[in-house]
């Protein structure tokens, strides 16, 4: 059921994405990391959904304002003359890798345990027909 | 339950946003890579040329506003005085003829198209039109009695030039390309006739290359939106 809910919004986005107008060039940049910042919350939110510790607030609180964050910061930095949004890049997709090393080991973990729950099944029934 | 709910419809929303912002992105960069050469490595340049390309246009856009808040504080001012409302007649007519103005009228339309080439062993060239078919054409018309001439709605005034750029040809130093749509207000008679007369230039033109000549009781013919410069010449008349 929620991921049919996903599923519609992210059809809709990219329905609503492609009817709007393009963005000028220079803020092409600022949208690019607020990308990045929100991939970053949702890899983030799955990785803790799957640690169960997922709390809602925690989610969208950091999704919107990681994003304005990671965008005001590469403002600041175009104005200082330093590229501060790879340092906030490099953090984001850091992060990232390390949520989606979480999410593999997890389902992993849920893979071997079912072959191994299936093993045992079978060593129980060759055992009954041992019997 | 509601709980479950508004879970459910916070995704939503989140996917939704995420999906749009990296369609959005993804179909800017792919629209302004395009505009430039597409195997481009220097993207520093390419940045800084896009950068400029849209301040250019932005300037272009608040030169136009300018003009017309010009346009009308000028009107305004000679409503009260009969001296003055002749002078911006004047200066009206003036900018007209210089090509500062849209203009209208009976004229004809010449289009000329890049040929195609049909056996291998045919002069590629001799089936592109030139700066300098242009530029006979657009003699042509002049001395046919033409009173403004575009080409692509690039004005031809007092300093324009038409050069071969590359594979563009470049007029008032903006590039335009095939296919050219030559206006010409004037004698719709005169200019049709001195265009297709049999051995002109057109007719030379077309043993190779698709031109067509229309007439039309209403051509449009937008002005000229560069910059005249006058950083040498003096008035001889003027005394100081």
């Amino acid at each position: 059921m929620t991921l049919i809910f996903i599923v519609i919004g992210c059809l809709l986005g990219l329905l609503v994405g492609f009817l709007l107008p393009t963005i000028p060039y220079s803020a092409s940049t600022y949208l690019a990391i607020a990308i990045i910042a929100a991939l970053d919350s949702v890899f983030g939110g799955f990785a803790s959904y799957v640690k169960k510790n997922f709390d809602m607030k925690v989610f969208v609180s950091g999704f919107f304002v990681n994003a304005i964050l990671a965008m005001l910061l590469t403002y600041l930095g175009e104005k200082l003359n330093v590229d501060i949004y790879l340092a906030a890049i490099i953090v984001f997709v850091g992060r990232m890798f390390n949520n989606l090393g979480i999410i593999r080991r997890y389902f992993l973990y849920k893979l071997d345990e079912k072959s191994q729950a299936k093993k045992s099944s079978k060593i129980k029934d060759s055992t009954t027909e041992n019997k | 339950m509601r709980k479950e709910k508004s879970f459910r419809i916070i995704m939503a929303i989140i996917c939704f946003i995420l999906t749009m912002a990296i369609t959005l992105q993804i179909r800017t960069m792919t629209k302004k890579t395009s505009t430039v050469s597409s195997g481009t490595q220097n993207s520093d340049l390419v940045d800084s040329l896009l950068e400029w390309q849209e301040k250019y246009d932005k300037i272009t856009k608040k030169l136009e506003k300018s003009s017309e808040l010009l346009e009308s504080e000028r009107e305004e001012a000679a409503n009260q005085d009969q001296e003055k409302q002749e002078k911006t007649d004047e200066l009206k007519k003036y900018n007209m003829l210089l090509g500062l103005t849209d203009v209208s009228g009976e004229g004809i339309t010449i289009t000329a198209k890049d040929g195609t080439v049909n056996k291998a062993t045919d002069n590629i060239s001799s089936y592109l039109v030139h700066d300098a078919d242009l530029r006979e054409i657009v003699n042509e018309l002049a001395n046919a009695g033409a009173e403004a001439i575009s080409i692509n709605d690039q004005r031809i005034v007092s300093s324009t030039s038409i050069t071969c750029a590359g594979n563009i040809i470049s007029i008032n130093g903006e590039k335009v390309s095939s296919p050219f749509v030559i206006k010409a207000i004037g004698n719709q008679e005169s200019l049709y006739g001195a265009l297709s007369r049999p051995g002109g230039y057109i007719a030379l033109m077309k043993e190779d290359l698709p031109v067509d000549i229309k007439k039309s009781n209403n051509i449009q013919i937008k002005k000229y939106t560069g910059a005249f410069t006058k950083k040498y010449i003096k008035s001889t008349s003027d005394k100081e």
